[in-house]
């Protein structure tokens, strides 16, 4: 493999994953946007008010979904707007992407079923192909369930004095999927790259027959005068 | 400038982002592990309560208000308790009903799931008036009482505010009741019924 060549698939293996990471930052941008719509949505739908007797408040978990919501949203969004394809968006992405996993198991009042986003979002963010993000993803949601684990452990185990390996039980589900997203991810990066040095490859032989093709006109035209 | 607007806008908005995440982690955790008023139950079940004790049976007892969303993680692990526990304990939600609210009022989704739990009898506790009886002032207040009408258990049945699933409250109540012996307590997470107890005072 020519210089050139290895030089022109590593730019067009960059322009590929940089149109990659534009794309896939927009649409979490658009997914953020209607999850916290979905979790307004939820809080209303869930737990409207808080209740003394007769009278009624509105329920914290809707000013939770409101003000937290917004707050977890907004940098995301702002940031897969402006600056679309930057290693710290699709970090920022994965973070908030996971909290906001993390606040709707919350507010459906921690049902089995919505821990299924968790899974599903870990999935969504390996279109990036970029392990990194799924690293950084895991540990958000690791994060999350060690801090509850230390300050409020039944918040994540349901008793207060869970056996020290319960951690491991529930980080295990999440590495097992990580295994193969990050496998995906790097033989869909492996698969870019060959795609690239395809393309590369192309493109220089298109050029080297091209400069055939001048030449031989060239040379063409250069008989014709002569016998003319 | 437009750079630096734009920067500016990003730092700030990382900013909020940090600060929202850890003011909702306390504000929920505040919100989950803070229990309401704990019962001040009569030791022995109260006869002023218009609930009648099945005679030579134990009996167990949930003070649930139909529109805390809480309750319904008391409710599912009520229907739990019920399944795991011996089938002759008898058992009875009372849903709180205000008289001056309009009919139905307490028919939602807390009210039908208490109804769908075989072997449980659901009344209306008017005015809160069965919740004073027995000193309780939460939603998911459950009471443990044996066959002679002693007070085993009295607490909640859930491990936090709206979270069903395994906790000691609930595993205390089958415990006892499959014993027939010993007594337990729980903190009891859920909305306010009444906030004073059968003596019209407060705790």
């Amino acid at each position: 493999m020519s210089p050139n060549v290895a030089a022109r698939a590593g730019e067009l293996h960059q322009e590929q994953n940089a149109k990659r990471h534009v794309m896939v930052s927009r649409m979490f941008a658009a997914l953020l946007v209607v999850q916290y719509l979905a979790c307004v949505g939820a809080a209303f739908a869930v737990s409207p008010y808080a209740w003394a007797g007769k009278d009624r408040v509105l329920h914290m978990h809707v000013w939770v979904a409101i003000l937290a919501g917004a707050g977890i949203t907004l940098l995301p969004v702002l940031m897969a707007l402006y600056r679309p394809s930057a290693p710290l968006t699709r970090h920022v992405i994965a973070a908030s992407q996971m909290l906001s996993s993390a606040l709707l198991i919350h507010l459906t009042g921690g049902r089995i079923e919505t821990h299924f986003h968790v899974f599903g979002s870990l999935a969504f963010l390996a279109f990036y192909l970029d392990w990194k993000v799924i690293f950084t993803a895991t540990v958000v949601v690791a994060a999350d369930h060690f801090a509850r684990g230390v300050f409020w452990p039944e918040s994540v185990y349901g008793v207060t004095d869970p056996e020290w390996w319960r951690f491991l039980e529930h980080a295990g589900w999440v590495a097992f999927e990580d295994v193969f997203l990050i496998w995906s991810c790097l033989y869909g990066q492996r698969e870019l790259r060959g795609a690239a040095l395809r393309q590369a490859e192309v493109e220089e032989l298109t050029e080297q027959e091209q400069l055939k093709t001048a030449a031989l006109e060239m040379a063409l035209s250069e008989i014709r005068t002569a016998t003319a | 400038m437009r750079r630096r607007v734009l920067t500016a806008v990003l730092v700030a908005a990382a900013a909020l982002w940090l600060g929202t995440v850890a003011a909702a982690y306390e504000a929920i955790r505040r919100f989950e592990t803070t229990p309401g008023l704990p019962a001040s139950a009569p030791r022995v079940w109260p006869a002023a309560s218009a609930v009648a004790r099945p005679a030579d049976a134990w009996s167990l007892v949930m003070l649930v208000h139909p529109h805390c969303s809480c309750s319904r993680a008391s409710v599912k692990e009520l229907a739990e308790i019920v399944e795991k526990a011996p089938r002759d304990v008898q058992t009875t939600v009372l849903v709180y009903r205000p008289r001056e609210m309009k009919p139905g009022w307490e028919r939602t989704g807390v009210y039908a799931a208490a109804t769908r739990i075989p072997r449980v009898r659901v009344l209306l506790d008017h005015d809160g008036a069965a919740a004073r009886a027995f000193g309780g002032f939460t939603s998911g207040q459950t009471f443990l009482y044996d066959h002679q009408g002693r007070l085993r258990f009295a607490g909640g049945v859930t491990s936090l505010r709206g979270h069903a699933g395994l906790n000691r409250g609930r595993a205390d109540v089958i415990r006892i009741a499959r014993q027939r012996g010993g007594e337990g307590t729980h903190p009891v997470f859920g909305c306010a019924i009444t906030t004073t107890n059968p003596r019209g005072e407060k705790p």
